[in-house]
Formats: C-alpha cells, sequence, structure tokens
C-alpha cells in the first residue's frame, strides 16, 4: 500500500500529530515488515510425500537444466549466456536498491562502470589477479554507491531519481573518460583470468559467482538487516519509530547494491575482455531498471528471469533485428499493464507450487504487491 | 557571446514547453513522463508526412500533425497509464518509458534510420536581435512558447476546467467527491501534454534534422532538469527553468564547447545548476503549486 504522506520533506522532527488511520496502517505495516516472519498457518494438508518428491525432483530438473545449458550450445551462445549472467548479478543489485530499499536508481551504470574499470586497471596495469580486481571491483562499486546514498539520504523520490541520472551521466562522460585510469575513449583492456579464457569456463565462472551472490541475497532478506530495509521501504518515519536506524541501513542497501554492482561490473569487463566508457550510456541504466520491474521487483527468481530475457532477447531474435525493439518494449507494456508485478506475479502460483502449496490461480504475492510501493519518482 | 545566449534562450524556450508537459502529467500522474519528448518527435514525423509527402499546406500539416498526437496521447492513458493507476509509481515510470521505446522502434520501421528534414514554416532572412541572426522559425518558436505560458497560466487558474486538473492532482478523493471525474481527468491530463509536446515537436521539426527518438536523444534531459529547477509542480517554473537550462547550455558551448578534457561540457554544467538548485533550494525555484 502506497501511503500518502505530505511535507516529505520535512525533517521527522517537525512532524507531531496523533496517528491517524493511515499512519496506523503504516505502523502495523511495518511492523510485520520488522518482525520475524511467523509461519504460515496451513488450513489444508501439505503435499503427499509423492507430491514432494515431484517438486523437488522438478525443481533439481531445471536448476541442472540451466547449469548444463552450455554444454549443448556452441561458442557464440556460451558468451550470450555468461552475458545473461552477468545482467542477472546487476539485476540483483539493482533489486535490493529499487526491491527491497525502495530507493530509485537510474543511474546504476555508474557503480557497474566504475567496477569494470576498476578490475581492469587492476589487471592490465598493476598486473595483479583477476580475484583482487574482482574484490577492489567490489569495494569501488561500493564506494561510488556509498557517495549516492549520502544524497539519498537527503532526497527521496523524483529528486533523487534525477541526481542518480545525473550521476550516472557524468560518470560516464567525465570519469570514465580519463586516460590515465580508463583509457579514455580507447578503452581498458580486461583480460580474462588464467584457467577461465574458454568461453565454457568463463560462464561456469559467472555460474559460481552468481550463486554465491544469490546466497548472499538469500541470507540478505531472511536477516536482521533485510527486515530493516523492508520497514524503510514501507515507512520511513515508523521504522525508526520501531528503533530501526533509518540512516544506517538505508546506506547499508546501497553499499551491498554497490558491491553486487560493481563485481557484475568486473565479470562484464572481463567478458568482453575490454570496456569503454560509451557502454555505460543512460540507455543501458534504463535497461537495467526496466529489466529488473519487468521481472517483478522484489523477487530473485523473477529478477533472473527478467534480467537474462532482456539481455538474451536482442541477441536471440537477431535474424528478426528490424522488429527486436518493438516486440521487447511491446512486451515490457503487456507485461507491465496485465501484471504490474512482473514476471514474478505471472509465475508466483509455480512458485508457490514449489513451495509446498496446490496449484491454484494468479493473485498478488506479498513481496511482490508491496514492491517498491515507497518509490514515488 | 551574445550568439550562444540568444540560441540558448530559444533552445530553453524548446525544453520549457516539453518541461511544462512534464510537469503537467507529474501534477496528474505523480509521474515522471519519459514519453513526453517522444510525443513531440512523433508529431515532427507527422508533420514531416503531411507536409512533405502529402504536399499540405504548413498550417494544416502542423494542426492535423498535433492532433494526431492528441489521439496518441489519449490512446496511452487509456491503454497504459490507467491500467497502472494505483501500481507503484516506478512501475508507470518505466511503462512511460516503455512507450517512448515502442514509439522510438515504430519510427525506426516506418521511416528507417536516415534522417529527414522539412523546409521552415517561415521563410525569409533573419531578425537582428543583439547582433545575432536569428531565422524567424527560432523567433516564431520563442513567440509560441510565450504565447502558450500566458495562455496556460489563464487556464490553470481562471477556467473551471483548469482548476478541475489542479483540484485532481491535489486531492483527488476530495476532488471525486465534489462531482469531478478524476479518471477523465487523467485522460485529458495525458491528452494536454501530447499536445504540449507536439507543439514543441512540429515547431522545432524545420530547424534541424529529423530523426527516430531526435528530442528523446537531445532534449528530454535538459526539459527533466528545466521542470525540478522550475519546481516540478510549477508550470511558470517550467518555463523559467526552460530558460535559464537553455542560457546555461548556451554559456557552458560558449566557454567549454571546445574543451577536449571533458566532453560534453554543457550538460555537465546543466547537472551542476540543478545539483545546485536542489542542495540550496530543494523545491526549486518556484516551489509554489500554480
Amino acid at each position: 500500500m502506497a501511503v500518502r504522506k505530505k511535507n516529505r520533506s520535512k525533517p521527522a522532527t517537525e512532524i507531531v500529530s496523533v496517528p491517524d488511520v493511515e499512519e496506523v496502517d503504516a505502523i502495523e505495516e511495518v511492523r510485520e515488515a520488522f518482525e520475524a516472519p511467523m509461519l504460515p498457518v496451513r488450513a489444508e494438508p501439505g503435499p503427499t510425500f509423492a507430491g514432494w518428491v515431484a517438486r523437488r525432483g522438478l525443481l533439481a530438473a531445471i536448476i541442472f537444466g540451466v547449469l548444463l545449458a552450455p554444454q549443448f550450445v556452441d561458442n557464440v551462445r556460451e558468451n550470450m549466456i555468461s552475458f545473461a549472467l552477468v545482467y542477472v548479478v546487476i539485476g540483483l543489485s539493482i533489486n535490493i536498491l529499487i526491491g527491497y530499499a525502495g530507493q530509485i536508481s537510474l543511474g546504476h551504470q555508474a557503480f557497474v562502470g566504475v567496477g569494470a574499470f576498476t578490475s581492469a586497471y587492476i589487471v592490465s596495469n598493476s598486473h595483479l589477479s583477476f580475484w583482487i580486481g574482482l574484490a577492489l571491483a567490489g569495494l569501488t562499486g561500493a564506494g561510488a554507491a556509498l557517495l549516492l546514498g549520502l544524497v539519498a539520504l537527503r532526497l527521496r523520490g523524483l529528486y533523487l531519481a534525477l541526481i542518480t541520472l545525473a550521476y550516472g551521466f557524468v560518470a560516464q562522460n567525465s570519469i570514465f573518460n580519463i586516460p590515465a585510469l580508463t583509457g579514455g575513449g580507447a578503452g581498458a583492456e580486461a583480460p580474462r583470468p588464467a584457467g577461465f579464457t574458454g568461453n565454457m569456463a568463463f560462464v561456469y565462472l559467472c555460474f559460481i559467482i552468481l550463486a554465491v551472490l544469490m546466497y548472499v541475497d538469500w541470507r540478505l532478506v531472511r536477516s536482521k538487516v533485510g527486515r530493516a530495509i523492508f520497514a524503510i521501504r514501507e515507512n520511513e518515519l515508523a521504522a525508526a519509530s520501531f528503533g530501526i536506524n533509518v540512516t544506517a541501513y538505508k546506506l547499508i542497501a546501497f553499499v551491498i547494491s554497490g558491491v553486487f554492482a560493481g563485481i557484475g561490473g568486473s565479470l562484464f569487463a572481463h567478458r568482453s575482455t575490454v570496456v569503454v566508457s560509451a557502454d555505460f550510456n543512460f540507455a543501458l541504466a534504463l535497461t537495467f531498471v526496466l529489466m529488473v520491474v519487468v521481472g517483478g521487483l522484489g523477487s530473485r527468481v523473477g529478477v533472473f528471469i527478467g534480467s537474462a530475457f532482456f539481455a538474451l532477447f536482442p541477441l536471440i531474435f537477431n535474424r528478426f533485428s528490424k522488429y527486436t525493439g518493438l516486440i521487447g518494449a511491446l512486451l515490457l507494456l503487456l507485461t507491465l499493464t496485465t501484471f504490474p508485478g512482473g514476471i514474478a506475479q505471472q509465475i508466483a502460483p509455480i512458485l508457490r507450487w514449489f513451495g509446498g502449496a496446490p496449484l491454484r490461480g494468479h493473485g498478488k504475492s506479498q513481496v511482490i504487491q508491496s514492491g517498491g510501493a515507497g518509490v514515488r519518482p | 557571446m551574445k550568439q550562444f545566449l540568444v540560441l540558448g534562450v530559444i533552445n530553453g524556450a524548446v525544453y520549457g514547453l516539453l518541461a511544462t508537459g512534464l510537469v503537467l502529467v507529474y501534477k496528474g500522474a505523480r509521474v515522471f513522463n519519459f514519453a513526453q519528448a517522444e510525443f513531440g518527435t512523433v508529431a515532427a514525423f507527422f508533420a514531416y508526412w503531411l507536409i512533405e509527402k502529402q504536399h499540405l499546406p504548413y498550417w494544416a500539416g502542423d494542426l492535423l500533425a498535433i492532433l494526431g498526437i492528441a489521439i496518441v496521447g489519449f490512446l496511452v492513458e487509456r491503454l497504459i497509464v490507467r491500467p497502472l493507476f494505483t501500481a507503484p509509481r516506478v512501475t508507470l515510470l518505466v511503462a512511460t518509458a516503455g512507450v517512448a521505446l515502442v514509439l522510438i522502434q515504430l519510427q525506426f520501421i516506418i521511416v528507417g534510420a536516415n534522417a529527414v528534414q522539412i523546409g521552415p514554416a517561415l521563410r525569409g532572412i533573419g531578425v537582428n536581435i543583439l547582433d545575432v541572426v536569428v531565422s524567424p522559425q527560432r523567433l516564431l518558436i520563442f513567440g509560441v512558447l510565450v504565447i502558450l505560458g500566458l495562455g496556460m497560466g489563464y487556464f490553470f487558474s481562471r477556467t473551471d476546467l483548469g482548476l478541475a486538473v489542479l483540484a485532481t492532482s491535489q486531492e483527488p478523493v476530495a476532488t471525486e467527491l465534489a462531482g469531478i471525474g478524476t479518471r477523465r481527468m487523467s485522460s485529458f491530463i495525458w491528452t494536454f501534454a501530447a499536445v504540449l509536446g507536439g507543439i514543441a515537436g512540429v515547431l522545432l521539426a524545420p530547424t534541424g534534422a529529423l530523426f527516430p527518438g531526435f528530442m528523446t536523444i537531445t532534449d528530454l534531459l535538459p526539459a527533466f532538469t528545466a521542470a525540478v529547477v522550475g519546481g516540478i509542480t510549477s508550470l511558470p517554473g517550467a518555463f523559467l527553468g526552460g530558460l535559464l537550462i537553455g542560457i546555461t547550455q548556451g554559456l557552458g558551448e560558449f566557454y567549454f564547447g571546445s574543451s577536449t578534457i571533458v566532453r560534453g561540457a554543457a550538460n555537465l554544467l546543466v547537472f551542476a545548476v540543478l545539483v545546485l538548485v536542489l542542495l540550496v533550494r530543494p523545491k526549486g525555484l518556484i516551489g509554489r503549486e500554480a
């Protein structure tokens, strides 16, 4: 539920009022988000043993299918898969900001680019190993995000959106063009790490890193930090009244998102082995936001599918190149108008079925409904 | 320098016109309309087709083009905005970006990637302003902006319909109770915004090359900045913001245009103004709803 609030720009201390119905609602929502999730009361018996076998079996088959996919495709397609995986990493990063924390970011290519150039510089100029480059890319990505997070403490909604847009723009046009650091217009070389130079090997490197990040993301959502971030998304004032340190957790959300983006950037750079500032234009930032919203804000599975789709779609449908863009954009509008929760809302019954519920029609899952409700660009 | 200033003011007029459309939509739907500049581009292509291909007179082609874009705006509201009435605003934001993408892609398919041109509406030699020769077409842009600005000021302060739009944007529930259909107002707002974008488009069309998405590429970001600098809810503010951004860009072009250290310095300067305004006066220069 979007809570309407006047005088958003006033500092919290100035707002002194008796809580009205809306505010009580909001407090209730925050309480639900912050307190540990209770086990659902199951009115009907769960699936039978065979039912569980079917669910777990199918789930395992899908995961193995995705993992084994690179074995059955040619060299070019392997490269496409790693491209999709890089996008998924970036999608997860954006999801933390927009989906979990409710902070819009239209300049995410800045974090990704910082990570990409850092990693490229470490590997080609400092001649250190890829792993150090990857770690430092995460760190610098976090630094770049922290800087923006400090701004986000003061601005919100539309103004934040514009500042992030400006941030990405400045990064692309000025910072990423400093010849000493990024090689200027020619770009920086980012050779693949030893042992992962082949396309197939690199795909599995991406898989491993993605798996680690997915695990971190999963633990984040289930932790106190995650619940605090959700509570801030729902209502900052109410969250603060529950003793949540709004400033700190907002910055934590930015930092984690920055780490993910930086790592995504590092993979992005080493996948294509050369990285230029023109890669990180506004169109890319827009694609990042599109893929997460279409995938479904706040849903890990949805973001995975959405990101991979947006990465692969133009590559796979190359032979209809004239119509690719149009079809993609129309699909986007169709998804949004029929299922505002994105792909996650469309596949919600399937996801619930895997969780042990009977297969029923659509509905709105809690995560999707509230996803980004606090974002008012 | 004078030349850059005068051109800046005239470019600013276009930004102002686009920014007014952005403000209007923001007041109505509380969302940033990423498709605003594309309304202009589509109208420009309509005008191109009617004037250059169908050989209609200039005024008829422009009027029909604006009518056409009004229909597009109406359809966008009905098909895209209305189903997302209660959706999170970020979803609607992405949807408007989607509309812009669809329109750009349609232009690529129908018109192709090659740039086309329309002859100017007003021929004749330029007028001398501050020792700078300004083409009649550019003067026309500025004149139309001033007239539209005054007209919209009157519309939103004196007419029932204008007040109803304002009421809808400020307090939808109370407006509904007063017997004003907020959904119908939403249709009106988007149609009107499309018309504003369309006017900017047909005026701008004869001054340069037309290619798919040209207004989104060159004018959308300055227009966003103009809308925010003016205070995102203020129509006069959007006009002023547009002029300010245009002048800033002109000055940036003059002082840093040839700099090789920082590319796109004029645009960076625009963002510097934006950051400065947000820091010093976050509500914009004119933060009042009007």
